[in-house]
């Protein structure tokens, strides 16, 4: 499969301290590659500049072959999605939703259409008039979703964007994002310094440690990276497992590897 | 005795002196403004009297005639201010946004805090040597000029607080959404701060309004608003009119200060 994003030998300073170091990546199209790392570890600093609003100091970003050094962030076609929503507060959840188009001045029919099917997909429909701060955080969520996709970018990167959300509209959110990840047929980089997570969402693994990154061939060979502690993880699953008689322990549970389309939207 | 017991026989005579307090500060807030107000129609009020023996409608009519340049006075105040008020926000913002982001904030924040440290009146006795020289001294431009610098500084402090890691994430979520800069400022910024922007306008405005030795100074007593012709009346012992030049003088400020609660308050 032919690389849609290349990055080579990316550097980056910051004062003495070197927050990526000569960091190389590759990612095919329609693929998610999950990036795990610690809090300091070069993480957002590598999707800024991926995305055109940080400079590096030596190497080169290149989508579908073309190097993106002198691309401005709106002409690249990378969207970049935070933690936190970022939904414009003076913008209801349509408007939201719609600026991607607004801002390349499309056809107000096609606007109205357009991003009423992409509130509907999201289950945004009853909230299209309500303001961002009358949504919950998932629903906010869900909303800058809908406002990356509607432009249709070529990659999605998103840094932590689960971070801020309570586990259980957090398990909704993945599942969301799996589903429509996978129809919208986006290639994203997925930034989070939980291992599950990086599990759940990646089809490409890689962990950044230090500015120094790592592809993975396969997960089997993520998991026994030994500072990601997977067999710590996976060892005091299966000792609780072990040492516990309680019987939700006993039930089969679906395996979480399995992709599978029917996830509920939250 | 309980705190409870305590809260239930010591609550009535609390609320009872909130209530006086209140009252206290109404009057003291409104007094001044009802003299000022009986003044501007008295005839004939004289020690010791309470209230003027009879009531005269005429100084504020002659508003309106030329000949006391009054009307004049209030709209070249209300020009002065407006223009102040727009271009001190505008280039606040625009000031704001770059000093938020700069690395040396505390050196530029002197510069800002500047004009105040040393008062207007000094603030204009420096720029007056070089008004001359440019020959802006007692001209409207020179006038509106000094006291956008003195506003300036203020709008950049006040719109400082705008700009943090949320406004910026804002900022840069819009460009990889596709907007080019100017898209950025017309679509998200301006709209975005429009609250604050509403109150800086606000305050930006009431400095120039108010402004007195900056204008005396600069204008060389040839551009005559507001606070300058009040002065005159009050020099020239002429209680009355001075009343009438101050009445127009705090209209137009509760005028914005009445929609600023309407509008502003309700949306920050």
């Amino acid at each position: 499969m032919s690389s849609l994003l290349q990055v080579e030998a990316l550097s980056r300073r910051f004062g003495n301290e070197a927050v990526l170091h000569s960091v190389q990546l590759t990612l095919a199209a329609e693929q998610t590659m999950s990036i795990l790392g610690r809090s300091g570890s070069g993480k957002t600093t590598l999707l800024k500049i991926i995305a055109g609003l940080e400079s590096s100091d030596t190497g080169s970003v290149l989508l579908n072959g073309n190097n993106l050094a002198n691309v401005p962030p709106e002409q690249r076609g990378i969207v970049y999605l935070y933690q936190e929503p970022l939904l414009f507060p003076h913008l209801s959840t349509f408007e939201n939703v719609a600026f991607g188009l607004r801002v390349r001045h499309t056809n107000n029919a096609e606007v109205q259409a357009r991003t009423r099917e992409m509130l509907g997909e999201l289950g945004l429909n009853e909230h299209a008039r309500k303001m961002p701060h009358e949504l919950s955080g998932g629903q906010r969520q869900r909303a800058a979703f809908g406002r990356a996709l509607i432009v249709q970018p070529r990659l999605l990167l998103l840094d932590e964007p689960f971070g801020a959300l309570d586990g259980e509209t957090r398990t909704a959110m993945q599942a969301l994002y799996r589903r429509v990840v996978r129809e919208h047929r986006i290639a994203t980089l997925f930034v989070t310094h939980d291992l599950k997570e990086a599990i759940l969402v990646g089809d490409r693994y890689a962990y950044l440690s230090k500015g120094q990154l790592t592809q993975y061939p396969n997960l089997a060979a993520f998991l026994t990276e030994p500072d990601i502690r997977a067999a710590d993880e996976i060892h005091f699953w299966t000792s609780l497992a072990a040492q516990t008689s309680h019987p939700s322990l006993a039930i089969p549970r679906p395996d979480p590897l399995v992709k599978t389309p029917q996830e509920q939207v939250p | 005795m309980s705190t409870a017991q305590r809260i239930a026989l010591h609550g009535p005579w609390r609320r009872q002196l909130v209530k006086l307090g209140g009252c206290i500060v109404a009057v003291s807030a409104l007094l001044p403004l009802i003299y000022l107000a009986l003044l501007t129609v008295a005839d004939r009020w004289q020690a010791p009297r309470l209230l003027p023996e009879g009531l005269r409608l005429d100084r504020l009519s002659n508003v309106l005639s030329s000949s006391t340049g009054l009307l004049e006075s209030l709209l070249l105040s209300l020009f002065i201010g407006g223009l102040v008020a727009a271009g001190s926000t505008a280039l606040g913002f625009v000031t704001s946004r770059q000093l938020a982001y700069t690395r040396r904030l505390r050196l530029w924040l002197l510069l800002a805090y500047l004009p105040f440290a040393i008062s207007p009146v000094v603030l204009a006795t420096c720029l007056l040597f070089v008004f001359i020289k440019v020959h802006l001294s007692g001209t409207l431009l020179g006038v509106i000029l000094a006291q956008i610098m003195l506003a300036y500084g203020f709008a950049t402090i006040l719109l400082l607080g705008l700009w943090n890691p949320h406004k910026q994430g804002l900022e840069q979520v819009a460009r990889t959404l596709g907007a080019n800069p100017r898209q950025v400022w017309m679509q998200v910024l301006i709209p975005a701060s429009l609250p604050l922007l509403r109150v800086c306008f606000f305050q930006t405005f009431l400095i120039s309004w108010a402004q007195y030795g900056l204008t005396a100074l600069i204008g060389s007593g040839k551009v005559r608003t507001l606070p300058l012709r009040v002065f005159d009346y009050a020099m020239e012992a002429d209680p009355a009119y001075a009343a009438v030049a101050g009445l127009l003088l705090i209209v137009p400020p509760l005028a914005l200060l009445w929609i600023e609660r309407r509008i502003v308050f309700k949306v920050v």
